[in-house]
């Protein structure tokens, strides 16, 4: 702490002895406006060319700004639009601008250190970025559906088909085997993407079977409370090279999420209306024909029993739910020269295919910008937000209660609905009925979440060629998640375990702040050849989650206060890591053409073992920009960075833990834990590093009508932090430790093209393309199967092998003598990712496209073992001797067959999906003014989410994780919520 | 020039360092290098409480100590749908080493509980004065006692595969050898001798607290008549007759029972659903997922109250899957979620002898008590000595004598171990089919095998079964 208070007292006298100096001798005004509309372009920024003076043009696009003698080159950018240069003489004190739309986005600015960017033209590393505006298209509760497809070098997958998101984001491949997301910034706060479980496996005792993983409740990753209508960009850097700045929390990337906020202007007002709704995209269950069909399966006398019909679905009676779903949003946004404010709400309501089950969000933001003077401006942003999550059961279960777990077993004509009288039948198949399970439970995730941030910007220096800055930004994002989950006594299930009835109730409190200083120097030579960029600043920052959690059992009929019971358990979980940093940066750009940076950034932690330790991240980077003026091809720029990364030990891991928790009729006891996660720390912890080589080649074509942008990149990991395993005969399963390398090597392509750009007609298509293999280069230890990446080898188990890639799933391979061997069976990484977004406009009319294209990978499929095991699949047979499930001792069926050969269940993840597709129509402006005259605009559209999926798999979805958002250990398919369709009609407003 | 000035003091802060405080503890545990800094006498009375916590862990569970081997030793069923492998791993195989809940299952929490022993000695050695001589002893003999229960039932399961014994030292260093059964066996003898010396010397009372399994063996001298008791059990295994039959002399054996309750006397895993406790898993309200094997019924000889006392009639249960297998019997040895489940009763002590007896020859000591066993638990007539007993050979004898371990200690882990003793295995019904198996061991964890480089000759491969 002393050496903190010492660092910025360093930073506050490095400003303060800066001087100021003024060399501006004349005044020009001008106007910028759009060359295809005429319309004003509010908030454009205009740069002197060889200065470091820049301004912004009002509500009406104009603009002021005074600049040395002579002849002075006006730069002008704005999002959206391309850059434009224009001269203005030595005499004149006024000047008209244009600027020319930006379909493909090649002239914004993108985020490349702490509190400095730079233009797109210039990056020296492949940065994503997507718009606010392409994510408007259609809805979806959270943010990370709409960067699927959109972002080369992104895989990002659903955990299962429940509303309201549980999504991972695996950027350039897996990294690290502890499992983290990506690293995420709002608004330059660095916000909380945890995912805690809703303790609903007291239910399902999921984590009571082969693997104790708590992450089996089909948990939501806490991103999701961001308002998506919100956001203005969202930035992705991908990997250390572009990352290192970030330093320890960067190696699985960096997500730069940034708001809209208010332009100088009358008030602009948007409305937008949506409603729609949800459907069950498949069944799993078995058809039956005929009764002697289902007695041949089942049992005789099975289908007069249960009144056989072949028409009656259980499956649709549990989730065949089509309820309205509504969003409604509004923002206004405006201001003048020195106030700008945005502010927006959010109310939504996504109804789930089953019962009980969906996902709502309410969300108010103000954002706010003030100009004091021009030498002092601050921002400040906050947002609250509101989201109640309902997910039902899914997932492993070893009670009987997860509702696909029992149509494993439950043939699809039972009648299992609620009957007139108002009970519901027993299932007599398994020992819940799982539509009075769902109709009758209660599991409700309720969040309230504040995220805000202030920033501070004050020019030290305002010179012609030289700019001091100093940015202060601090920010808070606290959340409180209470789920209240409540399984009621007459559940058919309910007195398995002895103690009908069980109400669970767990509170968390999640708080994490940030504060930052930086200091930026800009400069810039007389010719304006050379403009340099200097950073630098100092972070401190603190998270702590806790969570406690209260499960009462034996609980009064109709009562659901965890007092009602007779059985109440507790448990309490808490965690904080203090990090320290502090970064330096140099960014150097000659003739406009040549781009070098440099930085280092030192970060220390607690959870590293050595928590007074300070880890260096280094990077460097170069692109050359090539003009062509040839023909098509415009502008070559040839690019390549290097940079390091860490990635922290999770809280927890530097501590060898005794279990205390454990008590014997109240007899407290110490012990080493039980489990087979118990472990012990021999050696002190550190991050990971990520060494990370990128380069690559953009090219422009066409003026700007196509773009291209190839990169490979080359990453080294080492210092992983490996839990391998001990002999269990020492009483220890595992012990943390740094060790091994792996390497990641990856290919990304993004295309953009505007095969048509005409007054009346424009046609964008823009696609990505990725791929990537990994390979463990370095294993000190023997190979492993790490902690929670399976049920075990045979049920499909990730495993840690040199020589072998990161995501190899093993399993047993048949020796030939009715015995089997362990062996990779498969691999979860697919062999490329590929999205093609087309965007078409004609007049009014809009259609938007997105197709996503996943290529191979593989997934083990465990809800079909199941099904097979209550000879239920759709593909079973009642013939013994052809029968692919059961069959008999003279065919094994898979059922027969898996426990020498694994991969009877193991199946390939290749999907093509359409994400997203919209029409819609743009009201003509008469009838909109004649409807009323305040209108300024409307539009109707229609759209759909996830309408079509192509694929072989033979479970919901492709897209699964029982284990929730982790690197490895994904794809491991156990009766998941099942996959939807969604269907809107929407309707939007501007006044 | 001013720039390079102006940041050089920026340059000075990365290079001098931060912050110096930044360290967060352990909020969620108490931490295993704290405690063996710390050999307090509240230390050392929590990890002798936790013996009995770690001897207890997953022996309750459904998939379990007792339920797995009920299900090899066709007792029990586990028809939970959730998991095939109740099916397709214990019964059709192959057991699979690599397996958490099924074929490794049965070993870490085992080897754990003998590492939290192997705590407790080591603090107790650095404890000074925080207890007594005698406190120290009674400690010692608890503790060794209790590691010598877990290496027995580590090596019930792996059998001829063996188990290490050396497990004490390092935890990163190279794991111990593997041992052979019968090392494993003196080993555990040894143990118990010296449990049985240290609680020789323990004084009146234990320096800690105890459940409610223990009561009436909850004193150093008392618990000693269950050490021995617990040894003649492995000298049994061990063919050790006379050294069998002189432990039970030591034992808390009653030769003499008037009610059950007398033959219920021992100890017992105590379990119960008050928070933090654990239930005992194998008692099913459902009557749907753990079941009786339908041979208990066939086998059982009419009017065997054993049978009536213990096992329930209940609708046709199967495997969803129709591979064959189904039960109308369930079980009430275990009737409620605190139900107890022995570690060492009066009943098998009782049985212990006539089987050392029986081995010796000693044939009428051995109906003796065989008899008493079928009159007070079976409400059987006895066997006339003269007329059948001296008639039937050494074979029937044994038939008999395994009858009654059968039904007496019936659901409560012995029936496949004895089978296993009297190479028998072959005799267990296989249920549905030819591709149903029977099984003599488990293979070892694939964890076992993995940290041991190379690893060990046998036990690591699926065991196939016959």
């Amino acid at each position: 702490m002393r050496t903190r208070k010492v660092g910025f007292a360093l930073l506050f006298l490095l400003v303060a002895g800066a001087t100021s100096a003024f060399a501006q001798t004349r005044v020009v005004t001008g106007r910028v406006t759009n060359a295809t509309t005429n319309a004003p372009v509010v908030s454009a920024q205009i740069t002197v060319g060889g200065t470091t003076i820049t301004t912004v043009t009002d509500a009406d696009g104009s603009f002021t700004v005074g600049v040395p003698v002579g002849t002075v080159q006006l730069i002008v950018r704005r999002i959206g639009f391309k850059r434009n240069t224009a001269s203005v003489s030595a005499s004149a004190g006024t000047v008209q601008i244009t600027l020319e739309p930006d379909v493909l986005r090649l002239d914004e600015v993108v985020v490349t250190g702490q509190a400095t960017g730079m233009e797109r033209r210039n990056l020296p590393n492949a940065v994503s970025t997507v718009s606010g505006e392409d994510m408007a298209k259609v809805p979806a509760a959270t943010i990370e559906r709409f960067l699927q497809g959109r972002v080369a070098g992104a895989n990002i997958q659903s955990n299962s088909g429940a509303p309201g998101g549980g999504i991972a984001v695996e950027l350039r491949g897996v990294t690290s085997f502890i499992g983290r997301s990506p690293l995420y910034v709002l608004d330059g706060v660095i916000v909380s993407d945890d995912a805690i479980p809703s303790n609903v496996n007291e239910v399902t005792n999921a984590a009571g079977g082969s693997n104790p993983s708590l992450t089996q409740d089909n948990q939501v990753n806490r991103i999701v409370d961001i308002n998506p209508a919100d956001i203005e960009t969202i930035e992705i850097l991908k990997g250390a090279s572009a990352s290192a700045i970030y330093g320890s929390k960067a190696s699985n990337g960096v997500v730069i999420i940034t708001t809209r906020r208010g332009r100088p202007g009358a008030p602009q007002i948007n409305v937008s209306q949506r409603f729609g709704f949800s459907d069950l995209a498949k069944n799993l269950t078995r058809e039956f024909e005929t009764a002697a069909d289902v007695d041949a399966a089942f049992g005789a006398g099975t289908a007069a029993a249960f009144n056989f019909d072949p028409e009656r679905n259980v499956e649709e009676a549990l989730a065949g739910r089509n309820a309205l779903s509504y969003e409604s949003s509004v923002s206004v946004s405006g201001g003048d020269a020195s106030t700008r404010y945005f502010v927006s709400g959010l109310w939504k309501d996504d109804e789930g295919i089953m019962p009980n089950t969906g996902f709502e969000k309410q969300s108010l933001r103000l954002n706010l910008d003030q100009t004091v003077s021009d030498r002092f401006r601050f921002q400040v942003s906050s947002n609250m937000v509101h989201t109640l999550g309902q997910r039902g059961v899914s997932n492993n279960d070893n009670t009987g209660t997860s509702p696909w777990f029992v149509l494993a077993s439950t043939p699809r004509f039972v009648d299992l609905s609620q009957q007139a009288d108002g009970s519901y039948p027993l299932n007599p198949f398994e020992r819940s009925n799982p539509i009075q399970t769902m109709e009758l439970m209660r599991n409700d995730e309720d969040v309230w979440r504040f995220i805000g941030s202030a920033r501070v910007e004050a020019d030290l220096v305002q010179s012609d060629r030289t700019t001091l800055q100093i940015i202060a930004v601090g920010g808070v994002d606290r959340f409180s998640q209470d789920n209240e989950l409540l399984f009621p006594p007459d559940l058919q299930f309910e007195g398995d375990d002895g103690l009908p009835g069980t109400s669970l109730l767990s509170s968390t409190a999640s708080e994490n702040i940030n504060v930052s200083g930086n200091v930026v120097l800009q400069t810039s030579t007389v010719d304006g050849n050379v403009i340099s960029t200097t950073s630098a600043g100092v972070q401190y920052e603190t998270r702590d989650l806790n969570t406690a959690r209260i499960t009462t059992r034996n609980i009064l009929a109709g009562q659901a206060n965890i007092n009602q019971g007779s059985n109440i358990a507790v448990n309490e979980a808490r965690n904080r890591v203090e990090d320290f940093g502090l970064y330096l940066q140099e960014e150097v750009l000659l003739n406009d053409r040549l781009m070098l940076t440099a930085g280092i950034r030192a970060d220390q932690s607690s959870a590293n073992t050595e928590s007074d330790k300070l880890f260096f991240y280094p990077k460097g980077a170069a692109s050359y920009r090539i003009p062509m003026n040839s023909g098509l091809l415009e502008e070559v720029k040839l690019r390549a960075a290097y940079g390091e990364s860490g990635n922290q030990p999770l809280f927890g891991q530097q501590f060898s833990p005794l279990e205390g928790r454990v008590n014997i009729e109240s007899i407290l006891g110490l012990q080493v834990p039980a489990g087979i996660n118990n472990q012990i720390v021999a050696t002190d912890i550190e991050p990971e590093r990520q060494r990370e080589f990128e380069a690559g080649v953009d090219a422009t074509f066409a003026a700007g009508r196509a773009n291209l942008e190839a990169t490979f990149f080359h990453k080294r990991v080492s210092d992983l932090l490996l839990s391998r395993q001990l002999s269990p005969s020492t009483g220890f399963t595992q012990e943390i430790f740094n060790g091994g390398k792996m390497r990641i090597n990856g290919f990304e392509v993004a295309l953009g093209l505007v095969p048509v750009q005409t007054n009346d007609v424009t046609w964008v298509l823009r696609s990505t393309f990725a791929t990537n293999t990994s390979e463990i280069t370095e294993l000190p230890v023997p190979g492993f199967f790490p902690q929670n990446s399976g049920f075990g080898p045979d049920l499909g188990q990730f495993r840690i092998e040199e020589g072998q890639s990161a995501t190899s799933i093993w399993g047993n391979i048949p020796d030939g003598a009715g015995g089997a061997n362990l062996g990779k069976i498969g691999d979860s990484n697919p062999d490329f990712r590929a999205g093609l977004t087309s965007d078409i406009t004609f007049g009014d009319f809009n259609v938007f496209g997105l197709l996503d294209w996943q290529k191979g990978g593989e997934a083990v499929n465990l809800t079909r073992l199941l099904f097979d095991a209550g000879n239920n699949s759709a593909d079973c047979t009642n013939d013994p001797e052809t029968d692919p499930c059961l069959g008999s001792a003279t065919n094994p069926g898979r059922l027969r067959s898996f426990g020498t050969n694994t991969a009877v269940y193991l199946e390939s993840t290749t999907f093509l999906k359409l994400r997203e597709l919209t029409v819609s129509w743009a009201l003509p402006q008469s009838f909109v003014s004649g409807v009323w005259g305040a209108l300024d605009n409307a539009r109707l559209s229609l759209s759909g989410r996830d309408l079509i999926t192509v694929t072989d798999y033979s479970g919901f979805d492709p897209e699964v994780s029982n284990f929730g958002n982790q690197a490895i250990g994904r794809n491991i398919d156990v009766a998941p919520f099942p996959r939807s369709r969604s269907f809107w009609f929407g309707l939007d407003v501007g006044f | 020039m001013k720039r390079i000035f102006s940041i050089a003091p920026l340059v000075a802060v990365l290079a001098v360092g931060g912050c110096d405080t930044l360290t967060v503890p352990d909020f969620n545990n108490p931490g295993l290098e704290d405690l063996q800094q710390d050999p307090s006498r509240v230390n050392i009375q929590l990890l002798a409480q936790g013996l009995q916590i770690g001897a207890r862990a997953t022996i309750s569970a459904r998939a379990g100590y007792i339920s797995a081997l009920g299900i090899l030793g066709r007792e029990s069923y586990n028809f939970d749908p959730s998991d095939p492998r109740f099916l397709t791993g214990l019964l059709i195989g192959p057991l699979d080493g690599s397996s958490n809940a099924f074929g490794g299952a049965h070993w870490v929490p085992r080897y754990a509980n003998i590492r939290n022993a192997n705590i407790a000695l080591d603090l107790l050695d650095q404890s000074g004065d925080a207890f007594s001589t005698e406190e120290q002893e009674a400690i010692r003999g608890f503790a060794k006692t209790i590691q010598a229960h877990d290496l027995l039932l580590a090596i019930n399961t792996r059998d001829d595969f063996g188990a290490p014994i050396d497990v004490g030292g390092d935890a990163t260093a190279e794991p111990a050898p593997i041992a052979t059964k019968a090392e494993v066996l003196a080993r555990i003898v040894t143990l118990l001798d010296e449990a049985a010396v240290h609680l020789g010397g323990g004084g009146a009372a234990f320096p800690f607290q105890l459940s409610s399994g223990f009561a009436g063996f909850d004193t150093p001298a008392t618990f000693r008549t269950f050490a021995r008791g617990l040894k003649a059990r492995v000298q049994v295994y061990q063919q050790d007759w006379s050294g069998a039959l002189t432990s039970l002399g030591e034992s808390f054996l009653n030769a003499t029972p008037a009610t059950l309750a007398d033959l219920d006397e021992g100890v017992y895993h105590a379990f119960s659903s008050a928070p933090g406790d654990v239930v005992n898993g194998i008692f099913d309200p459902s009557r749907l997922v753990i079941v009786a094997h339908p041979s208990v019924a066939t086998d059982a000889v009419a009017g065997d109250d054993r049978f009536d006392r213990k096992v329930a009639s209940i609708p046709s249960v199967d495997d969803q899957a129709q591979a064959g297998v189904s039960t109308t019997w369930a079980y009430d040895v275990y009737d409620k979620l605190s139900a107890p489940i022995p570690m060492v009763r009066n009943e098998e002590l009782i049985l212990l002898r006539a089987e050392a007896n029986l081995q010796m020859g000693n044939l009428q000591l051995a109906l003796d008590d065989i008899n008493v066993v079928r009159q007070v638990s079976g409400n059987l007539a006895p066997i006339d000595f003269a007329t059948d007993w001296s008639t039937r050979t050494a074979d029937g004898r044994v038939d008999e004598l395994l009858y009654n371990r059968r039904y007496s200690l019936m659901f409560e882990g012995h029936r496949w171990i004895d089978m296993r003793r009297y190479d028998r295995l072959t005799d267990l019904p296989i249920d549905a089919g030819t591709s149903f198996v029977r099984f003599s061991r488990f293979p070892f964890p694939v964890r076992e095998c993995d940290a041991r480089v190379p690893a060990p000759s046998q036990g690591c491969s699926q065991e196939v079964g016959f």
